[in-house]
C-alpha cells in the first residue's frame, strides 16, 4: 500500500508539473531565451511522461494484486457461505442466478477496488494540487475554480444516490438472466424432444425485455452525470478564460500565466472525468456491494446446534410426533412416531408422494421439523452441530451430482488422504474394474462436467462407492438402485449387505426388491405411519399393508 | 458426424461486420452521434488559439474575446444534450449486439443434438454467454469511435500541416512505430487471454457444479475441501488475469510513451519558431490541442489493436457452443424481440404423416469419452405395439433411443418412417411425430402447468387428460396452488416420483403418434406404475418404445429387445426370450429371486 501510494505520488507529481514546465517554456521563447534551456524544458516534459507510465504499469500490478487478492476470498467466502445455506434457500435460488451473484456481482466490486484507489485518490490528490497551483498562481481565479469544482462534486454525488438503487435492479435483472439461462441449458434434452425450442426463445426474449429496461434506467443515470460534469466544465472553461481575460487586459497576468490557467481549468476537466467514470462504478459496486452484503447475510433457517456430542458407534433412531412441511400449509409428514434400534435396517416403502424422500431430509437434519423431535442416539438433533450430525451420516439420494473434476476428487469430494488403493478396491466391489481400468489417466482421468459418458446407472453406482469411501455409521439409502438393473442391483445390495454390517440404516426403496434385508419395514401413506414393524412378523401378517404390497409383487409374478 | 467438429472461425473483423450489419440503423447512427461529440471536441481548439491571439493582438475576431467566450458556453451546453441523446443510443446498441450474440449462441445451443451436452459444464457456458459476448460488444462499439477518432486525427493533421509541415511529420512517426508493436504484441495477448478466459470459465463452471451439488456436499460434510479446491481455482485464474492484465497495460505504457516522446520532439522544434516569430503563441496552442488529438488516437489505436486480438479469443469461445453451424450463423440478424407483443410459440403442426411403421436399421453411435455405445441395432415399431428394451447398465438403452430420437448424432444407420427414410432424425422425431420422457427428466422454475406444457397450446382438457393418464391428479389436488404451483429450481418442490409423472405428462399432453419412455419407473412405486401402464393403453392404438426391467412393462410388451455390451443379445416375445435367451432369463430371475425372498 505504501508503495502504491508513493507510486501515485509521482505520478501525479509529474502530471501537475508537466504544464508549469510549458508555461515556462512559451514565456522564455517568446522573451528569446537560451535554446539550450529550451531543450532542457522539453526533454524534461518527454522524461516526466515516461516515468508516468512505468508507474502507471508498477501501479496497475500492485492495484490488480490486491483487488484479486480480496475479490477472490470474497469469492470463496460466498460460496462457503452458500455451502452453509439450507435447502430453502437453495430451492428458490437457481444455480446460474447465484453465479451471476458469486461472480458477477463481485467482479464489478473487482473492477472498482482496482481502480478507485488510484482513480478517486489519485484524481483527488491531482485536483487539490491544480487547484493550489491556481491559487498561488491567482487567487480570485483559484477561488473562483474551486468553488466551481466543489458544486461539481456535489451535483455528481447527489445523481450517484438516485442511480444505486437502479443499479440494484440492473444486477438482479442480469442476473434473472443467466439463471434462467442455466437452468435451460442443463436440460437440452427436454427441450429438444419436447419440441419446446421456440418456448425457450420466447422465454429469452421475455428475460432479455426486462434486463434491457432495467439497464437502460441505470445507465441512462450514469449519462446523465457524464452529461452535466462536461456542460458544467465547459462553462467553467468559458468562465477561467473570461476572468483571465479581464485580468490580463489589467496587466495583472503574463500571457504566460493566461496559457497556464487555461491548460490546468483543461486538467481539472480530466480527474473529474475519471472521478466521474469512478463514481459509476461507485453506483454498480454500490448496487452489488449491498447484493453481497445481503447475500452473506442471509442466515441458514437451522441453527447450529451447541455441541451436544452424538454416542458413537451405530446410532439409535427415534422420531417423537414428527410433522413437517415446506409450506405451512402443506403438510407433507403428520405426527410420525418410529424408533430404530443402533446397528438395525428400515426399510421405507409408500406410494410417491407420501413422504419418504422428505424423512430422509429431517434425517440428515436438511430441515427441522415443524413439530416434534428427531433424536439420533437419544440425542435431539437441533443441539448436535450439524457438521457433527453429518460426519456420522451416509446418504446416496436418487439424483446424483458429478463435478467437472477428477474421478478420484468426485468419488472422495476432495479428500486428499483417502489412498488410491482403497478407491480401486471399492469400485471393483460394486462391479466398476472394468470401467476403472479403461479410464485413460486412472483416476486422474477427468470426469467431464455433469459426467459426460456415465449412463445414469453408472452415476448411481459412483454415488454408492462414494458412501463405501466414507464410514458412516448411519446409512441413508434415498432410492438410490432405482435406475439399476436388477442383475446390478444384486451386486450392489452383496456389497451393502457387507457395508450395513454394524451399522443403523434407512432404505426407502419403490421396489420391495430393495428392502429384502431390512431388519424392519416402515409403511408410510400421506404422511402418517401406517404399518411399522419387524419385516418378517408383518409379511406373515396376511392382514398387513406391506403382506398386501408383497401379494401384488408376487401375483404379478405369478400370472 | 461429430457435431463439435467446427468449422474454421472467421477473421474477427467478419464477425464485426456480421455485428453492425445485426444491429442494422443502430450503428450507423451510433457512428454519427459520437462522431459530431467527438468532432466537437476540436471547436475549442480554434476559439482557443483566437482567444490568446486576441490578447496578444495578432487577431480581432468581430466580438472580441467576449463573443468567444459565449460561444465556448453554448459549445458545452450544446455536448451536454448531446451525451445525453448519445448515451441512449449507446445502451440500446450496445444491448441489441450482445443480445444478438446471445440469442444466436442459445438458439444453436438448443439445435445441439439434446442428450449430447454442452462442450463444457453449464458454468463455464453461462461465462461465455457473458464475458465473451460482453468483450465482442466492446469491440464493435470501439470500432465506431476508433474510426471516428481517426477522422478527425486526419482533420487535425491536416489543420496542422497547414501550420508547419516539418512539425506535423513527426507527429506522425509515433503512430507508425505504435501500430508496429501492437501487431507484434497481439499473439501473445491472444494467448494470455486464452489462459484467463478459461480460467475465469473454470471458476464459473465449478461455482455452477458446487451449487448444484450442494446437499452432496452438505451430506458429505465436504463444505470445507470443496471451498478448498474452490479457492485453488481462484488462485489459478488470479494468476492468469494478472499476466493479461500487466500485458495489456506495458504495451498501452509502451503506446503512450511512444506518444509522449513524439510530442516532446514536436515541442524542441516548436521553440525555434516561436523564438523566431514563425509561430504564434495561438498557434502553439492549437498544435498543442490537436497534437493531443492525434496522440489520443495513436494510443487509442494501440489500445483497440489489443483488444482486438483479444475480441478474436472471445469469438473463438463462442464458436465452440454453435454445434456444427457455420461460424456466420453467430452473428446473424435475429429478432430479439425487446418491443411490440412476444412472439407468439407457433403450434405444433398437424401431423398428416399418421404412423403405420417406424423401422431403422443398423443404429451405430459410440461415447467421444468413454467408447462405449450401440451398435448395429435394428428396431421394427408398428403401430398399437409396445417394444421394450431391456439389459444392465451401461448396455446402451438410453443411448438407443437418444440415437433414434437424434438426441445423439448417430455415426450409422437408417431410420424410415412408414417407409420413407428420415434423414434429420432431431428435427422430424420430435411432437406431433414423437414424444420422450427422459431417464433423468429435467423441470425448469415455472409453474407445473408451464413445465407441463413448455409452449404447448392450453387445451384444459387435454392437459387434465394427460395428467390423468400420467397418475398425476391426486397430487395436483394436493398441491397449494394445483397445477399453477411454481415447483422451484429443477422441480425440488416436487418429490422425485412427482417429477417424473409430470414429464410423462409433458411427454402425453403432445398427443404424438411414438412415445419413447426412458425408465419411467425409477421414481415410481410398483402399484403406481401399474396404473400408469394401464391407463397408457386403456385407450388403444398406442405405439411405444420404452427402456424398463419392469415386469409390469415386459409382461405388456409385444416385442422385447435384450441389449448387452450395445449390440442386440436377442429379442422376440417374453416367452420366447425366456426360453431362449440367458441374459434374459438372469435379468428376469434376478427380480424374481429377490421379491420372492421378501
Amino acid at each position: 500500500m505504501v508503495l502504491l501510494a508513493v507510486l501515485l505520488c509521482g505520478a501525479i507529481g509529474g502530471q501537475v508539473l508537466a504544464p508549469l514546465v510549458a508555461s515556462r517554456f512559451i514565456d522564455r521563447a517568446i522573451a528569446g531565451g537560451a535554446l539550450g534551456d529550451l531543450t532542457v524544458l522539453a526533454l524534461l516534459t518527454m522524461g516526466l511522461a515516461l516515468a508516468g507510465q512505468v508507474v502507471a504499469v508498477a501501479e496497475t500490478y500492485v492495484a490488480e494484486q490486491v483487488s484479486w487478492t480480496a475479490t477472490n476470498a470474497l469469492r470463496a467466502d460466498l460460496v462457503a457461505h452458500l455451502l452453509r445455506l439450507d435447502a430453502t434457500f437453495h430451492t428458490a435460488h437457481t444455480p446460474g442466478e447465484l453465479i451471476e451473484r458469486v461472480d458477477g456481482d463481485v467482479a464489478a466490486l473487482a473492477r472498482f477496488f482496482s481502480r478507485f484507489v488510484v482513480s478517486v485518490l489519485g484524481n483527488g490528490v491531482l485536483m487539490v494540487g491544480v487547484l493550489g497551483l491556481l491559487l498561488v498562481v491567482d487567487w480570485r481565479v483559484g477561488l473562483g475554480l474551486s468553488v466551481f469544482v466543489a458544486m461539481a462534486l456535489i451535483a455528481m454525488l447527489r445523481i450517484r444516490a438516485i442511480a444505486t438503487p437502479a443499479w440494484a435492479a440492473e444486477r438482479q435483472a442480469s442476473a434473472d438472466f443467466y439463471g434462467f439461462l442455466g437452468e435451460y441449458l442443463a436440460g437440452l434434452e427436454d427441450i429438444r424432444s419436447s419440441g419446446a425450442g421456440a418456448f425457450v426463445l420466447r422465454r429469452c426474449a421475455e428475460v432479455m425485455r426486462s434486463w434491457l429496461a432495467a439497464t437502460r434506467k441505470a445507465q441512462m443515470r450514469g449519462y446523465a452525470l457524464v452529461a452535466s460534469s462536461q456542460g458544467l466544465f465547459g462553462l467553467g472553461t468559458a468562465a477561467a478564460l473570461a476572468l483571465s481575460a479581464m485580468l490580463f487586459e489589467d496587466g495583472t497576468l503574463t500571457i504566460g500565466t493566461v496559457y497556464l490557467i487555461f491548460r490546468y481549468t483543461e486538467m481539472l476537466r480530466q480527474p473529474t472525468e475519471q472521478i466521474r467514470n469512478e463514481v459509476q462504478d461507485l453506483q454498480q459496486a454500490d448496487a452489488s456491494l449491498g447484493r453481497v452484503e445481503a447475500l452473506l447475510g442471509t442466515a441458514p433457517r437451522l441453527a447450529d446446534g451447541p455441541g451436544t456430542a452424538l454416542p458413537p458407534g451405530p446410532l439409535s433412531l427415534e422420531l417423537d410426533d414428527v410433522s413437517f412441511g415446506y409450506a405451512a400449509d402443506a403438510p407433507v409428514l403428520r405426527g410420525v412416531r418410529l424408533g430404530l434400534a443402533p446397528g438395525r435396517v428400515l426399510g421405507v416403502v409408500g406410494r410417491t408422494g407420501s413422504g419418504k424422500t422428505t424423512l430422509t431430509r429431517l434425517l440428515a437434519r436438511f430441515y427441522d421439523p415443524s413439530a416434534g423431535v428427531v433424536r439420533l442416539g437419544g440425542v435431539d438433533l437441533r443441539t448436535v452441530r450439524l457438521e457433527a450430525v453429518r460426519a456420522r451420516i451416509g446418504l446416496v439420494t436418487q439424483e446424483i451430482h458429478l463435478f467437472d473434476a477428477s474421478v478420484r476428487d468426485n468419488l472422495t469430494l476432495f479428500d486428499d488422504g483417502v489412498p488410491d488403493d482403497r478407491i480401486n478396491a471399492v469400485l471393483d466391489t460394486l462391479g466398476l474394474a472394468g470401467w476403472r481400468q479403461a479410464l485413460p489417466r486412472g483416476l486422474d482421468t477427468p470426469l467431464g462436467a455433469g459426467g459426460a459418458g456415465l449412463s445414469a446407472g453408472q452415476a448411481q453406482v459412483l454415488a454408492f462407492a462414494r458412501v463405501f469411501l466414507r464410514d458412516p455409521d448411519l446409512v441413508i439409502l434415498d432410492e438410490a438402485s432405482s435406475r439399476l438393473d436388477p442383475a446390478t442391483e444384486r451386486l450392489v445390495q452383496t456389497a451393502l449387505g457387507r457395508l450395513l454390517d454394524g451399522r443403523t440404516a434407512v432404505v426407502v426403496a419403490h421396489r420391495l426388491a430393495t428392502v429384502a434385508y431390512a431388519d424392519d419395514i416402515l409403511v408410510l401413506e400421506d404422511g402418517r405411519v401406517r404399518e411399522h414393524g419387524p419385516r418378517l412378523a408383518l409379511a406373515a401378517d396376511p392382514a398387513s399393508r406391506f403382506a398386501r404390497l408383497l401379494r401384488v409383487a408376487t401375483d404379478e409374478v405369478a400370472t | 458426424m461429430n457435431a463439435d467438429a467446427n468449422p474454421k472461425p472467421l477473421p474477427t473483423w467478419r464477425y464485426l461486420m456480421g455485428m453492425a450489419r445485426s444491429a442494422r440503423w443502430l450503428y450507423p447512427l451510433h457512428g454519427v452521434l459520437w462522431g459530431v461529440i467527438n468532432l466537437s471536441a476540436l471547436l475549442p481548439g480554434p476559439i482557443a488559439r483566437a482567444f490568446f491571439d486576441t490578447l496578444t493582438g495578432e487577431a480581432h475576431p468581430p466580438a472580441g474575446t467576449t463573443g468567444l467566450i459565449v460561444l465556448l458556453m453554448a459549445i458545452a451546453v450544446g455536448q451536454a444534450v448531446l451525451w445525453l441523446i448519445a448515451g441512449f443510443v449507446e445502451i440500446v446498441f450496445r444491448f441489441t449486439t450482445s443480445g444478438t450474440l446471445r440469442r444466436n449462441l442459445l438458439r444453436h445451443v438448443l439445435n445441439r443434438p439434446g442428450a449430447q451436452g454442452l462442450p463444457s459444464s453449464v458454468g463455464d457456458t453461462i461465462s461465455r454467454f457473458r464475458d465473451d459476448s460482453l468483450q465482442a460488444e466492446d469491440g464493435l462499439d470501439w470500432t465506431d469511435e476508433i474510426a471516428g477518432q481517426g477522422l478527425f486525427a486526419v482533420v487535425a493533421f491536416v489543420v496542422l500541416l497547414r501550420i508547419d509541415a516539418r512539425m506535423t511529420l513527426v507527429a506522425i512517426l509515433p503512430l507508425v512505430v505504435v501500430t508496429a508493436a501492437a501487431r507484434r504484441a497481439s499473439t501473445a495477448l491472444g494467448r494470455y487471454r486464452a489462459a484467463s478466459s478459461q480460467a475465469t470459465s473454470q471458476v464459473t463452471g465449478s461455482i455452477g457444479d458446487i451449487l448444484a451439488a450442494v446437499q452432496t456436499v452438505q451430506a458429505a460434510g465436504a463444505e470445507a475441501r470443496t471451498v478448498a479446491h474452490f479457492r485453488r481455482l481462484n488462485e489459478r485464474r488470479r494468476a492468469t488475469m494478472l499476466v493479461d492484465r500487466l500485458v495489456t497495460q506495458a504495451l498501452d505504457a509502451i503506446t503512450a510513451n511512444t506518444v509522449s516522446i513524439g510530442t516532446g520532439l514536436i515541442m524542441l522544434l516548436a521553440a525555434g519558431g516561436l523564438r523566431d516569430g514563425s509561430m504564434t503563441v495561438g498557434d502553439f496552442v492549437l498544435f498543442v490541442a490537436y497534437l493531443g488529438i492525434i496522440a489520443d488516437f495513436t494510443a487509442g489505436l494501440g489500445r483497440f489493436l489489443a483488444h482486438y486480438g483479444q475480441t478474436g479469443v472471445a469469438f473463438a469461445r463462442m464458436d465452440v457452443l454453435l454445434g456444427g453451424a457455420p461460424p456466420a450463423a453467430l452473428v446473424a440478424p435475429t429478432p430479439l424481440h425487446l418491443r411490440g407483443p412476444l412472439p407468439t410459440v407457433p403450434p405444433a403442426p398437424i401431423a398428416t404423416d399418421r404412423l403405420v411403421l417406424v423401422e431403422a436399421q443398423g443404429l451405430t453411435y459410440r461415447h467421444p469419452r468413454s467408447g462405449r455405445g450401440v451398435a448395429a441395432v435394428d428396431l421394427r415399431l408398428p403401430r398399437g405395439t409396445l417394444t421394450v428394451v431391456t439389459g444392465r447398465v451401461g448396455a446402451g438403452k438410453t443411448t438407443l433411443l437418444r440415437v433414434l430420437l437424434g438426441l445423439l448424432p448417430r455415426e450409422a444407420g437408417e431410420i424410415r418412417w412408414n417407409g420413407q427414410v428420415v434423414a434429420d432424425a432431431a428435427a422430424f422425431l420430435v411432437p406431433p411425430r414423437a414424444a420422450y420422457t427422459a431417464q433423468v427428466p429435467r423441470l425448469f422454475s415455472e409453474t407445473l402447468k408451464q413445465n407441463i406444457l413448455l409452449g404447448h397450446p392450453d387445451d384444459p382438457a387435454a392437459l387434465a387428460g394427460a395428467v390423468r393418464v400420467a397418475v398425476l391428479e391426486r397430487d395436483v389436488e394436493t398441491l397449494a396452488a394445483g397445477l399453477e404451483t411454481p415447483v422451484g429450481t429443477r422441480g425440488v418442490m416436487l418429490s422425485g416420483g412427482q417429477v417424473q409423472r409430470a414429464a410423462a405428462a409433458r411427454m402425453l399432453v403432445r398427443g404424438a403418434e411414438l412415445l419413447v419412455i426412458d425408465d419411467l419407473s425409477s421414481a415410481l412405486d410398483v402399484e403406481t406404475e401399474r396404473l400408469l401402464w394401464e391407463r397408457l393403453f386403456a385407450g388403444g392404438d398406442v405405439t411405444c418404445l420404452a427402456v424398463s426391467h419392469r415386469r409390469a412393462a415386459l409382461r405388456r410388451a409385444d416385442h422385447i429387445v435384450v441389449l448387452n455390451e450395445g449390440r442386440v443379445e436377442a429379442q422376440g416375445t417374453l416367452d420366447y426370450l425366456l426360453a431362449n435367451c440367458a441374459e434374459m432369463r438372469s435379468l428376469w430371475h434376478d427380480a424374481d429371486v429377490a421379491v420372492g425372498s421378501v
